[in-house]
């Protein structure tokens, strides 16, 4: 990336070279001063941040902020995945965690400093590409330079005697460099320089170069715009139960900006089975094994149904949107029976797994319209229960033997202040408790309250999956970006920009031919060969060549003759 | 005249970074709706819709949770108040006393109150409304689909949701959030014509 | 489909053959450096990547003549007794003359001669070092066989077919720039990470989870294994560069003898440089690769093809950190040692992020298998 103000700047040049012809010419060391002026006005302070902001230094330096700005954001939860965590650390370090939440530690890849740091690199990045770009489209037309007169001193080089004249062999040499895809350079037909060929290659470096970075912008842009207008949303399926794509039937959504509820595709879903297969004996048993969910699904609500099946890695594809199965469980089936008698409630109850392994999982059941009073039951479902030591533990992730254990609470369950609560959580400070010691439970058992308070029964379990509903416009230009940008950098990489030069110089029969090349100091190798090949055909294509009027030295022959070497 | 194109770059330059900064941080405005739709944060807002912007309610036909058949045709030409709840919805709670009263109240008038129990199940739903004396029917809509059609003409995005519905089968009014019996009354003054 | 047990302990078996084999070479590397035949290179040899200075100015620009009398490119560690390197001539031989190499010069002598060349313990060393990838490589093939899928679904394949990259890509460097130098180095590194990947990590083999059970694993995990295993090569030339540049520099602050045997023996630092960036150019699109690829299959899987993800973030810092090495040998004042300090810390944010942030910090690309 070099400095908009030296557009004559040879971009074949190595910086640390410039310096040897022209100490001050250096971008970077330029950049690096103040200006020295006394009346400065606001327009040269801008343009010289400007020009700050679009160097390399800065760049560099942007790029360490932009990966250890990335750092806190692996290693502190993160609100937008795991809100559970944060709060979790709130509690767990009180004193930190608000300075850590002021400084948007908590959300790091949605914080403004983040922004900025993302923002400041892009406008670099802009800043140097766009003005490369019209000096790659100007250059288009540039020829190479001059051949220097003393090719030996080239880092590869190579020479020997032929038999055709000067001109004629400058000549052969055009033609074996043009059908090599050299753009070439002649001397002017009234200059005395000798006979050369100046030829170039590899201006598709700087094609590549510019395409990865811009892509880079692309997919910057792709990521926005799949932010505005897309969304994701999640929802828990019990088996058997069914949902439609609407807020309503939702658990969690996320539009993008610009989506309104009418933007969802209005597709049903029923989960008709999920089974989960779990390794049961070696090395490593309790390991799942597969997952699949048989959906039934209709696009539209007249639609037909469909039957297919969702599995980890094969999300089902409906009307724009991707459904994906994110996780499993299992939810135990409860009926609760008042003091009245009355049937309060019966439904499967989703309890989640917790960390302690084999899908021992943790649920309440709120029972809000019992009489006379609200039940709350906490309590935790082992698929394959084994007593040890006095607690209880799950061996197997199936549910190979499933008891609950329960605690019963009843009281106010603080629901009906309408303020909204998890159905995952209860809270108990208005309840009292009604049994002294978890009570556990296998299928079919049921629990008689103290006080004629009710009974609950452990009906029998089923099991739930939670899906995840996304739908990202921006996905496929953010992939044909990503691709144009591998594209670009292999092309950057891959090319090198060289130069061959060609001269010839008479002698007593023929011609001296010297072949010179170099490639930039930082290509990535394998002009060695190039050249090794190049000198090669050069040669043989002179050895084969007829010398036309031998005899007859050109003027420029004649010329050279007079000048010496 | 190299000084101007020089310019003219530096000038492009900054547009399109200007341009890609603007994106980028209308994206971070943007991906910021997040809406918990178990329910309504207990903020009602009522709205009346104005003659000609009245969508016409879909027409849906369901069980009810005592187990009847129920046409919705069936209630064009009464005024209808269409309550979107559950019984897991704290919310709802709070506006159901308000809803039991109000349908009590307007049954003389002609009035129809009509629950929607959405993602719910059948013993905890009666459990609710044998709870709060709610004496009009409910269908049930475990899964949604009659909340989807009615979202597709009113964005509906949580419980409790009520809407008004008049006598030609179009939404009148809607109450998104907790309905109190002032906004009832006024929102059915309207549409019936007359005070209650 | 089952897993073939006989095949998994064929593939330990290999593995521990590897090692010793290994270790045998790198022994036999050292030897090299303490008994082996003296290279011609000296102090005179330290060939200066010449400035063309000549193409750019105008014709005619004052040669660099004293350039010019280096211009029998000196010979690389490794040419032993070779002919005098490539002279100027005006005659009938090889095209290529009078050129000052760049690179390592591999084209004058075949491999296998100038493997002779060098001397008993090279020949021995490289011996030993091509047997032993053939037992690596043999590990990793039969894994794969034992398993019936990529063997890199757990962190122990993984950094098992890592290294297997990493010695079969510096096998061909060591081959092809005659840089035997520097097997002590990366065979020892390699060695030792193998060692403490089969005492810490062991893993035998066994099913993968349903979430890798994908063909994104021989894409994404693939390009992963490829990309870090070339990394590991460009690390530990980084460090030799390292180390290398502080001897020099304390030579001129006159803080340590001129002349150190086993400095002699290495590639200049320009080389060691330019072998270095190679290596890392080599890499770095294949890392950008199996970003994508991972990206691609996250989607699949988890429904969105970036959400910052410890592991994810970890690759991506890692990207922006190798980005900033190949910025940095384009800036000023951040060539030679900070750019190796730079692609250094790249190394070790990539591995931080295999072992330290895929096995103690919950994601969802927690897939080490480590207990």
């Amino acid at each position: 990336m070099t400095d908009v103000r030296a557009p004559h700047a040879d971009p074949l040049a190595d910086p640390q070279r410039d310096q040897l012809a022209d100490p001050l010419a250096d971008p970077d060391e330029q950049e690096a001063g103040r200006p020295a002026s006394a009346d400065f006005g606001l327009a040269d302070w801008a343009r010289w941040a400007w020009r700050q902001l679009t160097s390399m230094r800065i760049a560099l330096i942007l790029l360490f902020l932009l990966a250890l700005g990335s750092v806190p954001g692996s290693m502190l939860p993160q609100e937008g995945t795991n809100p559970a965590g944060v709060a979790q650390y709130f509690t767990s370090h009180p004193a930190l965690a608000p300075l850590l939440n002021h400084l948007g530690l908590f959300n790091v890849f949605g914080a403004p400093w983040f922004a900025a740091i993302y923002l400041l690199l892009f406008a670099s990045l802009v800043g140097c590409v766009v003005p490369r770009t019209f000096r790659l489209a100007g250059s288009a037309r540039t020829l190479p330079p001059r051949a220097p007169r003393y090719l030996t001193r080239l880092p590869r080089s190579a020479e020997y005697a032929s038999a055709l004249p000067p001109g004629q062999a400058a000549e052969v040499a055009a033609k074996v460099l043009a059908g090599r895809g050299f753009r070439l350079r002649r001397p002017a037909a009234d200059a005395a320089d000798g006979d050369w060929v100046s030829a170039e290659k590899g201006y598709l470096r700087e094609v590549g170069n510019l395409l990865f970075h811009l892509a880079l912008l692309g997919v910057l842009v792709s990521v926005a715009l799949g932010g505005l207008f897309g969304y994701k949303a999640d929802r828990l399926l019990i088996q058997g139960q069914s949902f439609a794509d609407t807020p309503i039937g939702l658990d969690e959504f996320y539009p993008g900006r610009f989506v309104t509820s009418n933007d969802l595709p209005p597709f049903s879903i029923t989960l008709d089975q999920f089974d989960a297969s779990y390794i049961a004996s070696g090395a490593q048993r309790g390991q799942p094994s597969a997952f699949d969910a048989q959906v039934s699904y209709t696009a539209t609500p007249a639609g037909p149904v469909r039957t297919d099946h969702i599995e980890v890695n094969k999300p089902l594809s409906v009307d724009g949107a991707k459904v994906y199965l994110i996780g499993h469980g299992y939810a135990p089936v409860f009926k609760v029976t008042d003091a009245r008698g009355q049937v309060v409630y019966d439904q499967a109850t989703p309890f989640i797994s917790g960390a302690s392994g084999n899908f021992l999982s943790e649920g309440v059941v709120k029972v809000t319209d019992a009489q006379p009073q609200q039940l709350g039951f906490s309590g935790i479902f082992v698929p394959t229960a084994v007593e040890v030591g006095g607690v209880l533990e799950s061996v197997f992730p199936a549910a190979d033997n499933p008891v609950v254990s329960l605690i019963a609470y009843a009281g106010n369950l603080g629901v009906n202040s309408g303020v909204p609560q998890s159905v995952y959580q209860m809270d108990t400070t208005g309840m009292q408790r009604l049994t002294a010691d978890p009570q556990v439970l296998a299928p079919g058992q049921s629990l008689k309250l103290p006080g004629g308070q009710g009974t609950i029964t452990f009906t029998g379990y089923q099991q739930w999956v939670s899906l995840a509903i996304t739908h990202d416009p921006g996905q496929l230009p953010a992939l044909i970006c990503g691709m144009a940008a591998l594209g670009g950098l292999l092309l950057s990489f891959m090319v090198r920009r060289r130069r061959v030069f060609v001269r010839a110089r008479a002698r007593e029969t023929g011609s001296t031919v010297q072949v010179g090349g170099l490639a930039r100091t930082d290509a990535s190798g394998g002009f060695e060969a190039e050249f090794a090949s190049l000198a090669a055909e050069l040669r043989s294509a002179h050895d084969q060549a007829v010398p036309s009027h031998p005899s007859a030295p050109s003027a420029h022959d004649q010329a050279i003759r007079h000048e010496g070497e | 005249m190299f000084k101007t194109k020089r310019r003219l770059v530096v000038l492009g330059a900054a547009v399109l970074a200007a341009a890609a900064l603007v994106i980028v941080l209308v994206a971070g405005w943007a991906g910021s709706g997040h809406r918990d739709v178990t329910d309504v944060d207990g903020n009602a807002s009522a709205v009346l819709y104005t003659a000609g912007h009245q969508p016409l309610a879909p027409d849906f036909t369901a069980t009810t949770l005592t187990g009847a058949k129920l046409n919705f045709a069936a209630y064009r030409g009464q005024v209808v108040v269409l309550n979107f709840w559950g019984s897991w919805c704290g919310p709802c709670r709070e506006e159901a006393p308000t809803l039991a009263v109000a349908a009590e109240q307007y049954k003389s008038a002609g009035v129809d109150f009509l629950g929607v129990d959405v993602r719910d199940t059948t013993a905890s739903a009666e459990a609710f409304t044998r709870n709060f004396g709610i004496t009009y029917p409910s269908v049930s809509d475990a899964g949604s689909v009659i909340t989807l059609d009615f979202t597709s003409v009113v964005p509906i995005a949580g419980t409790p949701t009520t809407l008004v519905i008049d006598r030609t089968g179009h939404i009148a009014g809607a109450v998104f959030g907790p309905t109190t019996m002032g906004e009832l009354t006024a929102m059915l003054a309207k549409v019936t014509g007359q005070a209650a | 489909m089952p897993v073939n047990l006989t095949l998994g302990h064929v593939s330990n078996d290999f593995l521990i053959a590897a090692l010793i084999i290994y270790s045998l070479a790198v022994v036999a590397f050292a030897g090299d450096f303490a008994f082996g035949r003296p290279r011609r290179a000296g102090a005179a040899a330290r060939v200066q990547d010449r400035e063309p200075a000549a193409a750019l100015a105008a014709v005619g620009a004052p040669g660099a003549t004293a350039a010019d009398s280096v211009a029998d490119g000196g010979t690389v560690p490794g040419d032993g007794d070779a002919p005098g390197g490539p002279a100027a001539s005006t005659g009938p031989p090889p095209p290529v003359s009078g050129s000052v190499p760049d690179s390592m010069p591999e084209l004058q002598v075949p491999a296998l001669r100038a493997i002779g060349q060098a001397g008993p313990w090279v020949r021995v060393a490289m011996a030993l070092s091509v047997a032993g990838v053939l037992a690596h490589t043999g590990a990793v093939v039969t894994r794969g066989l034992a398993v019936h899928r990529a063997p890199w679904g757990n962190m122990y394949e993984f950094v098992t077919a890592l290294t297997c990259v990493a010695a079969l890509f510096f096998l061909f460097v060591m081959i092809r720039y005659r840089a035997w130098a520097l097997g002590v180095f990366v065979l020892g590194a390699v060695v030792i990470t193998l060692g403490l990947t089969e005492t810490l990590i062991y893993t035998a083999a066994g099913q993968l989870v349903p979430a890798l059970q994908s063909y994104w694993l021989s894409i994404h995990v693939t390009a992963m294994t490829l990309s870090t295993g070339i990394f590991f090569v460009a690390a530990v030339l980084g460090g030799v560069y390292l180390a290398v540049d502080r001897y020099t520099r304390r030579v001129a602050a006159g803080r340590a003898r001129p002349g150190n045997a086993l400095v002699r023996r290495l590639p200049t630092i320009e080389q060691l440089d330019r072998l270095t960036y190679r290596t890392i150019v080599f890499g770095f699109p294949v890392w950008t690769f199996g970003v994508i690829a991972g990206a691609i299959w996250a989607d699949q899987a988890w429904g969105r093809y970036w959400g910052w993800d410890p592991v994810e973030t970890w690759a991506f810092i890692t990207w922006v950190l190798y980005a900033a090495f190949l910025h940095a040998r384009a800036t000023a004042g951040w060539r030679g040692r900070r750019a190796h300090y730079i692609q250094l810390l790249g190394f070790t944010s990539l591995m931080f992020n295999i072992l330290v942030v895929q096995v103690f910090i919950a994601g969802l690309h927690s897939y080490a298998g480590v207990s």
